[in-house]
């Protein structure tokens, strides 16, 4: 796998609505159920499957009463990879201040899609041969989205075949591309 | 080397629940509590001795004791019992050493009242 399907797997993984804004909310060692719930004012179920999936993911681990030393110490400890993901959420959140359209991480396959832009992948099959097990419909329709929001524009390009050409809008390119440099930095 | 001071800290589940339990029940002073990282602290019978409380999602009930000296364990049971403690089994009696009287906090955290018979 190359740099850039490194860099486009590790966005893909903080995509959702609530990976980023956990791994946010936790310190650097980890962080406890309570205080997580209240901040993020989220519902005790969610929390729960969510924190469930990224101990699955190898990104957190949950310990035991019995492996907690005392009742303040974290539930929930980050792994090396957990470490690391907070380092890229952080870049992600810096980014979506710079772009100023709030979260876009919180739509499945939305970074990864404007990261696969930076990459000059801009042709529909390009972009979806670049981004593994994304379907049709759900690029079709964040390209749709993003258009809308001008963060993306389109150009029609007769040559070969008539095709939507799609690049990143000015003011989106250079966050992007720094986001893209600093997730490299990571993988 | 030491101050003086103790802490004994628990896991709890539900900190309101908890609270309520050493406080209305036990009478003990809540003298720190924060909501929002779930996290609080009661004065016990006792100067600088104080129970930590902080909730977790999975608790365990801990199988050491608390231990509250009383001058007369069935004068304090009984007063306990009015404000709905429920004991558990009969007062233990440890010949010339003390009398015991064993209840649970919500959680089921082992917690005992101890008339001293013999001073130490």
């Amino acid at each position: 796998m190359n740099k850039e399907e490194r860099v486009l797997r590790l966005s893909r993984e903080l995509d959702g609505q609530w990976t980023l804004p956990i791994l946010l909310s936790l310190d650097e060692k980890g962080g406890r159920f309570t205080p997580l719930q209240n901040k993020l004012d989220i519902a005790p179920s969610r929390l729960s499957a969510n924190l469930k999936k990224m101990v699955s993911d190898g990104l957190l681990i949950h310990l035991t009463p019995q492996e907690r030393r005392h009742p303040l110490l974290p539930e929930y400890v980050l792994t090396e990879k957990g470490q690391l993901h907070r380092q890229a959420a952080r870049a992600v959140q810096l980014s979506e201040e710079q772009i100023g359209h709030g979260r876009l991480s919180d739509k499945t396959w939305g970074m990864p899609i404007l990261l696969t832009l930076s990459f000059e992948h801009g042709r529909f099959q390009e972009i979806r041969q670049s981004l593994d097990g994304i379907t049709p419909r759900i690029l079709s329709m964040r390209l749709q989205e993003f258009h809308n929001d001008r963060l993306i524009c389109k150009q029609l390009l007769e040559e070969p075949r008539p095709s939507f050409l799609y690049q990143l809008e000015a003011q989106v390119q250079r966050p992007v591309h720094q986001l893209s440099i600093d997730l490299a930095s990571l993988v | 080397m030491y101050k003086t001071g103790l802490t004994v800290w628990y896991s709890v589940t539900n900190l309101e629940q908890t609270l309520k339990f050493y406080s209305e029940k036990l009478s003990f002073e809540v003298i720190f509590h924060d909501s929002s990282s779930g996290m609080a602290m009661v004065n016990t019978n006792t100067q600088d001795c104080v129970l930590g409380f902080s909730e977790a999602e999975a608790v365990e009930a801990s199988t050491s004791s608390t231990v509250f000296e009383v001058h007369n364990i069935e004068e304090a049971m009984k007063q306990l019992e009015e404000k709905g403690v429920s004991f558990i089994g009969e007062v233990e009696h440890i010949p010339d050493m003390v009398k015991l009287a064993t209840f649970v906090d919500p959680d089921g955290h082992n917690l005992m009242l101890a008339e001293s018979i013999t001073e130490l």
